[in-house]
């Protein structure tokens, strides 16, 4: 599997950097509106020296590859002299500080890579990615190996009872697990035989106890670039990495999903996660908040964690449109069928009305006065101003987005908050969400959704510190629907 | 124990209030000003039905307030049946027998059959106090007769009214022609003095319509506790117009009119808040030919078939109408 192995070899990848970094930026770019919504900082255990790759959450800290040196006495290479990875388990000590990570040992660590990785839901279960062949021919000279992923059981820091997964091959590489959260699906990296060139994503189903052939996701999502460490989040979203042209440069962090049956075109993850150096095997949480991802952007391969700023209400109220349309009627008059009257409504904007029930939409807020005339059908009377009623329409009390809503991908779509009523509120800032890892700052932004989808838009407004430093907030959310592009 | 009295006094006022609302009228005038009726009528008992009186004669009621201790009068306003303003079949050949009566067997809460609404039954109940048959007798024509003067307590004591209950009935014992006339009740024989907090009420009205197009008349039942709808009867209307029944909560309803000899009857519901106060019945004539001399009768009763007043100064006042708009949000167009 050359192009994952490449990844880990910092030499191989400048061949890749040359040809990313001639290539066009283009459709996957962001906008310039979209300030930074994530912020990221290098994790502390990182050597500088070694690489360290592939963090793989669990529950008090990260498992993670390193082909750094075990100890002064100790140090682990291939037959060639290539440095060895390993798997390397480590916890949070507070909130700054982490434990000296210890190594996840198995009958392969001493002489074989180990990792990338991933682990059932159960937490033992553990899929990792190291050779095929291990047998003495493993160790010849000029032996070409392949990668494949092995099944074992992590008991404390060992991993035991190691089996293949049945699609390894001694012809093509195979690595690079992730299982989805229900742990039905495989989603993995290979350059087997018909995919789209270089490594792609496969993903195999778990059906009647064993794994389903591999199926490769496609030419929407796997390009003759390649594409590997998967990474199926919670949310149904995959995460992967690519060198395809378009990029922020070298390796980016991209993702997909599933919908109606077909895997989207991908969506690039924004700076500072991708940058113009490698950045790769992400990862996060279930409500991506938090997360981590490789990256040689201080040269040699480190793991980093990132954080979202991306502010998102938990409780924000939903838009409600104003309505400026009422019925008005004659109460008494409605109980019977018929009466020998005849009720005529003047609504105060020059528009009248006949009927005991009526209704009027007005043009906008203001203050009306609603007369009502009654004709008295066996007199002929006309009973002028017969009752009136002051209606005062106010918008209601609310920060108000301003837009369509529908769009299509591509489209620039214009927000605006310009309607917002908040009587008394001194507005410092209006930020928005629109629910696809993307913000802006402003009362009036332009946005532009590249996949299709329903969006739940929020926008959060909130005022200048008032004497007492007190900030008050509002938020409210609208759902837009985004269509391919016909 | 002085919380008890004070609930006690908040109590009796409670329970006098729709009392106090009567004592607050001034009417004894029949037909009363409000009602806008120009004469009762009662046909001689050889008349027509289809001349506008159902049953050739007709029962009043008057209420004296228990707190008014001096004599009065009940002054009828053209007694005879000749001369002005009565309405001739042929020739004057008419007798028409007033009589008043007090004491027990008057009170038409007591007796069913004082209200004088079927026929046959004994709607003559009481002590006769006074009575006199009337012909063709110029002397009285577009005149005054005072029957009196009476004492108060010579009446049927009510104690929902709080009133001495007198009666007046009205028979046309001989002839054809129709008796018009009025009656007033006086604290003078000569004058119509009225006495403060009175008041007369009838179960069935027989009256003359307008001779004209824009006079309307009105008669103010009163709605009483329990009743939910009520069922207004009225005959011999000749299709003259419409009958709309106006309270505070209802413009007009329009009620069904009878045509020549026959009865018309309508359900209208009541409402709660309607309870415990007067119906304004209005009666417009039919625009276009006009019908004139038109003589009509109407009676009420509610659900449980229990007759319903009409009092000549309404209890609680005119009812008049109010208009209430309900507005509230409608859809988006």
């Amino acid at each position: 599997m050359r192009q994952i192995q490449d990844i880990s070899n910092p030499m191989l990848r400048k061949n890749l950097y040359f040809i990313v970094l001639t290539l066009v930026m283009a459709p996957f770019t962001l906008r310039a509106q979209q300030p930074s919504v994530y912020k990221v900082s290098r994790m502390p255990f990182n050597t500088g020296v070694f690489s360290e790759i592939s963090p793989v959450m669990v529950q008090d800290g990260i498992v993670f590859c390193s082909d750094r040196r075990f100890s002064a006495f100790r140090d682990r290479k291939t037959f060639e002299g290539r440095r060895l990875y390993n798997l390397y388990i480590t916890e949070r000590r507070d909130s700054t500080r982490w434990e000296k990570p210890k190594e996840i040992n198995s009958e392969r660590s001493t002489l074989f890579n180990s990792g990338p990785l991933c682990f059932f839901h159960d937490g033992k279960t553990v899929y990792f990615t190291s050779e095929v062949e291990t047998g003495k021919i493993a160790s010849k000279k000029n032996f070409k190996n392949h990668l494949g992923i092995f099944i074992g059981e992590l008991s404390g820091t060992d991993i035991l009872s190691i089996r293949p997964f049945p699609y390894n091959s001694t012809q093509y590489e195979v690595g690079h697990p992730s299982l989805s959260d229900d742990g039905k699906y495989l989603f993995f990296a290979s350059d087997m035989p018909g995919g789209q060139g270089g490594s792609d994503i496969y993903y195999c189903e778990w059906v009647n106890d064993q794994w389903s052939t591999p199926e490769n996701l496609g030419p929407k999502v796997n390009s003759p670039d390649s594409e590997n460490y998967p990474f199926m989040h919670p949310s149904g979203r995959l995460y992967f990495s690519s060198d395809r042209p378009g990029g922020k440069g070298k390796l980016d962090v991209y993702y997909t999903m599933l919908t109606l049956g077909s895997w989207e075109i991908p969506s690039i993850v924004p700076e500072p996660i991708n940058s113009r150096y490698d950045d790769f095997a992400f990862v996060a949480d279930e409500a991506m908040q938090t997360g981590y991802f490789s990256s040689n952007r201080s040269r040699s391969d480190d793991i980093y964690s990132f954080s979202s700023t991306i502010m998102r209400k938990a409780s924000c109220d939903t838009l409600v449109e104003n309505n400026y349309c009422y019925e008005f009627l004659e109460e008494n008059a409605v109980k019977w069928d018929t009466l020998p009257f005849r009720y005529e409504w003047k609504f105060g904007d020059g528009t009248r009305g006949t009927g005991s029930i009526v209704e009027h939409c007005y043009p906008g807020p203001g203050k009306y006065l609603i007369q009502l005339d009654v004709v008295n059908l066996v007199t002929k009377e006309v009973m002028y101003n017969e009752k009136t009623y002051s209606l005062e329409i106010t918008d209601i009390e609310q920060p108000y987005i301003s837009s369509p809503d529908m769009g299509t991908t591509g489209q620039r779509i214009r927000f605006s908050a310009e309607n917002t009523n908040l009587p008394g509120w001194n507005i410092d800032s209006y930020y928005w969400n629109f629910d696809d890892e993307t913000i802006a700052i402003g009362k009036e932004v332009d946005k532009t959704y590249n996949r299709p989808g329903t969006y739940t838009i929020q926008m959060i407004v909130s005022t200048e510190p008032d004497p007492g430093g007190i900030v008050s907030e509002a938020c409210v959310c609208k759902n837009i629907t985004i269509t391919s592009r016909p | 124990m002085k919380l008890k009295r004070t609930i006690y006094t908040i109590l009796l006022s409670l329970s006098l209030s729709g009392l106090l609302q009567w004592t607050d009228t001034l009417g004894q005038e029949v037909p009363g000003r409000d009602e806008n009726i120009t004469f009762l009528v009662t046909f001689g008992r050889e008349g027509e039905t289809s001349w506008g009186d159902d049953d050739f004669y007709q029962v009043f009621f008057f209420a004296i307030p228990r707190d008014f201790n001096q004599q009065f009068y009940i002054r009828i306003f053209d007694p005879d049946v000749g001369g002005e303003h009565d309405e001739i079949q042929g020739d004057f050949n008419t007798r028409t027998l007033f009589s008043v009566y007090g004491g027990q067997g008057v009170d038409p809460d007591r007796n069913e059959e004082s209200k004088g609404l079927n026929n046959g039954l004994n709607y003559k109940g009481g002590n006769l106090l006074a009575s006199r048959v009337f012909g063709d007798e110029p002397r009285y024509d577009n005149k005054y007769f005072s029957f009196g003067p009476f004492n108060p307590t010579a009446g049927d004591f009510n104690t929902k009214w709080n009133s001495y209950i007198f009666k007046i009935v009205c028979e046309g014992i001989k002839g054809d022609d129709g008796n018009l006339y009025r009656y007033f009740l006086s604290r003078d024989p000569e004058n119509n003095v009225p006495i403060e907090g009175a008041n007369a009420f009838t179960y069935e009205y027989t009256f003359r319509m307008w001779n004209d197009f824009k006079s309307v008349a009105h008669i103010y039942p009163y709605v009483d506790t329990g009743v939910i709808y009520i069922r207004l009867r009225n005959f011999d209307w000749d299709s003259d117009g419409n009958i709309l029944v106006v309270s505070r909560y209802k413009q007009g309803i329009d009620a069904p009119i009878s045509g020549e000899d026959d009865w018309a009857e309508s359900r209208i519901a009541i409402e709660p808040p309607e309870v415990g106060s007067s119906l304004d019945f209005q009666f417009h004539k039919r625009q276009g030919e006009l019908v004139k001399n038109n003589n009509v009768v109407v009676t009420l009763e509610n659900q449980r078939g229990d007759a319903l007043q009409f009092f000549s100064s309404p209890i609680g006042g005119v009812p008049v109408y109010q208009a209430s708009i309900l507005v509230r949000k409608a859809k988006p167009k």
